[in-house]
């Protein structure tokens, strides 16, 4: 049973919520489609609609340039991140482990700390050791800052292996390695990959770490914000536009698997 | 026992990693904080000058209490508005509260240089706002109102920021068990004593943590002050982010951002000790 103030409260509460969602997304929903229309003194004219944009962002180098980067960027930190993350879970949960509790604060610290410190203290230390900037640095600055969250799910989806998999395995005869190649790596599989597509949303968008490490090199973030720097453009438009895509179809892919995880557990 | 060498090597290599890549880089530069320039050459030594300058220099100092400021505004923006959000939400059932759930979280996965260009296509000179104020004949031509001063910075963050606090208070009321609310209503309590003496206590301790990740977010940022600040939004990343451009002075930019750890490491501190207290 609802009383009166109760619902009062559910009325204002639902109609906070809806303005704040409303201030959230029609910024993103304007630059969509400013990105496929002109738009004068504040009216949209829906006959101007053309891709062209779209079409002239392709031919756009720099844009493609930025594009490979990112990809290149995304898929080595992911990857090394992911290997990274399986390792370092195992040797949580084994017991000869030593200096445990400094190698877990490592891995979540840059996540934690504001960007700027990762970044510059990845800058100070490739200096100081000759290392030019470029691909390679923000790889490692990407793989530093995305473990954690690849680690984290590997290590829970660990924690919760029964281990009479793993003993009834060795009863049977296999090895140390056939065991972790037929049992515990397919029953990690399915955190790994939910792991590896957040670490390539947050790879992806990762813009304040980056910009101490790229040195000459852009990638689709970095040549965003020199774009936007520079003025609008409606080619901008359509180029955000297709990130946000990017992103929606990652945050898809993330929320499906999230709730696989849930109502199969296994 | 079957080798053990090559599983120990595997470890240790992969133990180690996390060790040379964080916390040595982190290392360097706190000890390039204790460095000073020399013709704009980096001269190792030891002295705390980086450190005394910092607190003597009105421009650096003020700077950063400035700072500290505009990060609790956001914070207390964003703990106004998502409290009150993430209630809603938790109070839904079904289909309803997956979806707006859904919905305030799905802004965590836009890229942040996005976020930003979209609000700038709306507050902007050239922006839609300003387009239909003009077309509307309530302004004569476009105004800078809305960009480009300490207001845009602070209501930008806050939209920026805005679900990284609700997530969290949203994830502690549900950690509530339901029965807890129910005893309290079979009991007699009104709907605001419940809240007031039931679920507010119970998710504090997840909130204050919330908030104080919020806080740190904020800190750290150094593209929202310089993107729709302009000149007025000077805050203390941007200082950092100079010495290490233009101003040119790594060392002292390595000893501000020594003292921005210590502050962020202070807050992450009280924020882990608070979800520690979580009873639930």
């Amino acid at each position: 049973m609802l009383n009166r103030s109760e619902r009062i409260a559910d009325i204002l509460a639902g109609l906070l919520t809806a303005l704040v969602l409303l201030v959230l997304y029609a910024p993103v929903f304007i630059s969509a489609i400013f990105s496929v229309v002109q738009v004068n003194d504040g009216r949209i004219m829906w006959e101007t609609f053309s891709l062209q944009n779209y079409v002239s962002m392709w031919s756009n180098p720099s844009v493609i340039d930025a594009l490979r980067n990112t990809a290149i960027v995304a898929v080595s930190a992911v990857a090394i991140a992911s290997l990274l993350a399986v390792l370092l879970a195992l040797y949580a949960e084994w017991p000869g482990a030593i200096f445990r509790r400094g190698i877990e604060i490592a891995i979540y610290l840059p996540f934690l700390l504001p960007p700027i410190v990762t970044g510059l203290s990845l800058l100070v230390s490739s200096a100081q050791l000759g290392i030019s900037r470029g691909l390679a640095t923000i790889i490692i600055g990407h793989t530093v800052f995305v473990l954690a969250v690849a680690y984290r799910l590997v290590l829970t989806r660990l924690q919760s292996m029964p281990r009479a998999l793993v003993e009834a395995s060795y009863d049977l005869g296999a090895s140390r390695l056939q065991t972790f190649r037929f049992i515990t790596l397919p029953y990690l599989a399915s955190a790994i990959v939910t792991g590896a597509v957040l670490a390539l949303t947050l790879s992806f968008d990762e813009t304040l770490i980056s910009v101490f490490l790229a040195g000459d090199r852009m990638t689709l973030p970095l040549r965003l914000w020199a774009m936007m720097r520079v003025g609008f453009s409606p080619e901008i438009n359509a180029l955000v536009t297709l990130v946000l895509l990017v992103s929606l179809v990652l945050a898809a892919l993330v929320a499906a698997r999230l709730r696989i995880g849930n109502s199969n557990p296994e | 026992m079957e080798r053990l060498l090559p599983r120990v090597l595997l470890f240790a290599l992969a133990a180690c990693l996390p060790l040379v890549l964080v916390l040595a880089p982190i290392g360097t530069f706190l000890v390039l904080s204790f460095f000073h320039m020399e013709n704009s050459q980096i001269v190792p030594s030891f002295w705390l000058a980086n450190y005394a300058n910092f607190f003597r220099n009105w421009t650096y100092f003020g700077t950063f209490l400035g700072t500290l400021w505009l990060c609790a505004q956001v914070t207390a923006i964003c703990m106004l508005l998502g409290y009150p959000i993430a209630w809603f939400v938790w109070r839904r059932s079904g289909a309803l509260r997956y979806f707006l759930l859904l919905l305030t979280v799905l802004p965590l996965f836009m890229s942040y240089i996005v976020k930003l260009y979209t609000i700038r296509s709306v507050l902007g000179l050239n922006g839609l706002l300003n387009q239909a104020l003009v077309g509307l004949g309530i302004l004569g031509k476009p105004s800078l109102l809305f960009m480009f001063n300490q207001h845009a910075v602070l209501g930008t963050m806050a939209v920026l920021y805005l679900p990284f606090a609700i997530l969290p208070i949203f994830l502690t009321l549900e950690r509530i068990p339901a029965n807890l609310v129910e005893a309290s209503r079979d009991l007699g309590a009104s709907p605001w004593s419940t809240f007031r003496y039931v679920v507010f206590p119970l998710a504090l301790p997840g909130t204050i943590a919330g908030a104080l990740f919020t806080f740190v977010l904020a800190l750290g940022d150094f593209v929202t002050p310089q993107m729709v600040g302009g000149t007025t939004g000077f805050t203390f990343g941007r200082v950092i982010w100079s010495q290490f451009g233009l101003a040119y002075n790594w060392p002292f930019g390595a000893a501000m951002a020594a003292i921005l750890l210590a502050t962020a490491l202070l807050i992450i501190a009280l924020a882990s000790y608070s979800a520690s207290r979580q009873r639930i």
